[in-house]
């Protein structure tokens, strides 16, 4: 799983973990809902903890306080899932600061609008990753939004 | 009208290159076919029944002499000479190669064209009133909103992948010529009591399975904010629309859903959030775009010309095709013109890259250089000086344009249905031909008056069967195709949506069915009486009883 952050490749320092029932040491990346049921149980471990939003998901509790997390991720489970898209606009707009990932679907035709959304990181499954997807930013040099 | 500036002609050379690159990497099997569909069609590119069909926009249907010469031009090189005007005002190519696409593209680009967002889920071509800017009863030209509107929703980032197709129309009129209410937004210029111009905003219209006309969601919104409550508006659809079955996403659903007040409430609630932003309109922003659309250089004493009455009273024909297919404009003098694309010759929007080359030249030598494409498939010159519209009459009916059949049965909206589409459930091409066949007095159209006659070839309603006076739809029983018919329908102010006759008609029947809807339109129509306002007053029980008599 290649990681792009800031379009360059990058060490992925957080453990995404599906279902947390046993937390392992370390960083950890959790599904959003888990983590708004459970955030106390969250705030004991030792490690920092992560949030990743689905389509599903209400982000509106993440509006609120955005900047406790360092990392938030949002899914994107198809190529025609555009809500992740909205969500990323509304966190940074909510003055999100931290590292902004999208994973799941993520291909090189889709980043150039990822990252104009406020997406700053890139988890791109291996079998869609190609050296030159970092060039897939600058297709496009002019905006209008 | 309006030119790009450096920065517009740097998107669309980028967007060429990247789409090139794309072709290139789907054609090496780098990019799957599901992922390059999305990729395709929000360049236009469809896979149709026989070949890949391309869609170029024309904003807001405006076209220069220059263009609609390229437009010829691709025509030639990469089809099979001719194009179709679509109802989005834009224009199809049934054949060309998908490795010619980029090339295509290239074309467009040099002569300020593109076909970005002409299909797939997101932000389509916006459309307005084809007589913008020359009409004695607008309010003001709503073309620079237009473009306000296209720069805006080209190639956002967050729009580009909608629950589904979203459509923009923009009018200045208290006539609607565009179908305002039957689009995801309707946007209408008024005044208010104060006499300030600003915007009504409709929403959630629409036709395919669920036909609904917009609603009010703001009486008045002060014109500097037009894009942060577009995009406040398309943020909660973005959000919230339904993105589990394609007949459900439109906004029209979710509107209808949760009901306008709450959709409003959801919707004022993020616009208060951005309204403020760099969304805001600058002055010099609106200015720069209307510059771009001042009135031509009218010859001030073109009404002095006495020619024009002389040839009405010496040609009949030039005198009928005068009424028909010619319209008032603001400037004295002048006339708007119609070119009729239903000459029974072609399918309904269907015309040659000769036809195209003539046009260009026409506009040239008689209207500034400029054409408009209409939402039902016609086109239109609109700055004839009426010293010059014989000479233009009599090119036309060469070109076979001039069918004088403007506004009457005849000028249907069609898709092209079966023959072409792979959405389509039946043909319409051929029954749009016996259709023609049986309805080609002249004078027995003018004594019908204004009817429109939309069809379609399946539910999707892409001729907008829903609001026809009369609307057709085909479908398929069995391998064998049916077709039912829908009366009081309309897509003008007073727009309404048609009801169904209740059944499918053979085929072979349908000109049957419709001489026995027009002869009691006939029978009960009071004098001067329109066809659409008998249909209102008596009801469609009569019209069913005489319809069903002819199948029985």
């Amino acid at each position: 799983m290649p990681l792009l952050i800031n379009r360059t490749v990058a060490e992925d320092n957080w453990l995404t973990v599906d279902k947390p029932t046993e937390l392992p040491a370390g960083n950890i990346l959790v599904p959003l809902e888990d983590y708004l049921e459970a955030t106390e149980a969250f705030s004991a471990h030792s490690g920092k903890v992560a949030v990743e939003v689905t389509p599903d998901d209400d982000i509106t509790p993440l509006l609120a306080e955005p900047n406790r997390f360092e990392l938030i991720a949002i899914h994107f489970p198809d190529f025609s899932e555009g809500r992740g898209f909205s969500f990323a606009r509304l966190l940074r707009r909510a003055g999100y600061t931290g590292q902004l990932r999208a994973t799941g679907y993520v291909t090189r035709d889709r980043l150039g609008y990822m990252q104009r959304c406020g997406f700053n990181a890139f988890d791109i499954p291996d079998e869609h990753y190609q050296t030159d997807d970092v060039q897939a930013f600058d297709e496009i040099t002019v905006h209008y939004q | 009208m309006y030119q790009y500036t450096e920065k517009d002609q740097q998107l669309v050379n980028d967007r060429v290159e990247q789409y090139r690159d794309q072709t290139h990497r789907y054609l090496d099997k780098k990019i799957p076919e599901d992922d390059f569909r999305p990729l395709r069609l929000m360049n236009g590119l469809y896979i149709q029944r026989h070949a890949p069909m391309l869609r170029v926009a024309i904003p807001y249907g405006m076209l220069s002499s220059t263009q609609m010469r390229k437009l010829a031009h691709i025509a030639r090189t990469y089809d099979k000479g001719y194009g179709h005007f679509t109802t989005r005002t834009n224009i199809q190519y049934n054949w060309p190669q998908l490795e010619d696409v980029p090339d295509i593209l290239a074309e467009l680009a040099s002569v300020q064209m593109h076909a970005i967002q002409t299909s797939g889920n997101c932000i389509r071509n916006t459309t307005t009133d084809p007589l913008a800017g020359v009409t004695p009863d607008e309010i003001e030209d709503p073309r620079p909103w237009c473009e306000a509107i296209r720069q805006w929703s080209t190639l956002h980032p967050e729009f580009a992948y909608l629950p589904r197709k979203f459509k923009i129309a923009v009018t200045a009129s208290p006539i609607d010529r565009a179908a305002s209410q039957i689009h995801d937004i309707g946007v209408h210029l008024v005044k208010n009591s104060a006499g300030e111009t600003g915007f009504e905003i409709l929403v959630g219209g629409g036709l395919g399975r669920t036909p609904h006309l917009g609603q009010q969601i703001h009486p008045f919104l002060e014109k500097k904010h037009l894009l942060s409550y577009l995009e406040a508006i398309l943020r909660v659809y973005n959000l919230l629309g339904r993105r589990d079955k394609k007949y459900m996403a439109r906004i029209k659903i979710l509107v209808n859903k949760i009901g306008i007040e709450a959709f409003k409430e959801k919707v004022e609630a993020e616009w208060q959030a951005i309204k403020n932003s760099d969304l805001e309109l600058p002055n010099a922003e609106i200015e720069r775009l209307q510059s771009h659309f001042q009135p031509h250089a009218y010859q001030a004493r073109a009404s002095e010309d006495l020619t024009l009455e002389a040839q009405l009273n010496t040609d009949p024909a030039f005198n009928t095709w005068y009424k028909k297919n010619t319209a008032e404009h603001k400037q004295p003098g002048y006339r708007v013109v119609y070119l009729s694309l239903k000459s029974f010759s072609r399918p309904a929007g269907d015309i040659s890259d000769q036809q195209m080359e003539a046009i260009a030249d026409l506009a040239d030598q008689y209207s500034f250089g400029e054409i408009r494409a209409t939402f039902n498939q016609n086109l239109v010159l609109a700055d004839i000086e009426q010293k010059d519209l014989y000479a233009l009459w009599k090119a036309l009916v060469t070109l076979d344009l001039a069918k004088p059949n403007i506004g009457t049965l005849t000028d249907m909206i069609v898709c092209p249905g079966y023959d072409f589409c792979s959405l389509a459930d039946a043909s319409t091409l051929d029954i749009a031909d016996q259709i023609n066949a049986r309805f080609d007095d002249l004078d027995y159209l003018y004594d019908l008056g204004d009817i429109h006659l939309n069809m379609s070839g399946c539910l999707n309603a892409c001729g907008h069967h829903h609001t026809g006076h009369i609307g057709i739809m085909g479908v398929d029983n069995k391998g064998e195709f049916y077709y039912q018919i829908r009366l009081g329908g309309s897509a003008s102010e007073e727009a309404k949506l048609g009801t169904a006759l209740g059944r499918g008609y053979p085929a072979d029947k349908i000109a049957d069915i419709l001489e026995a809807i027009l002869n009691t339109y006939v029978e009960n129509r009071l004098e001067g009486e329109p066809f659409i306002k008998t249909v209102d007053r008596i009801g469609i029980k009569p019209f069913k009883e005489n319809a069903n008599a002819i199948t029985h």
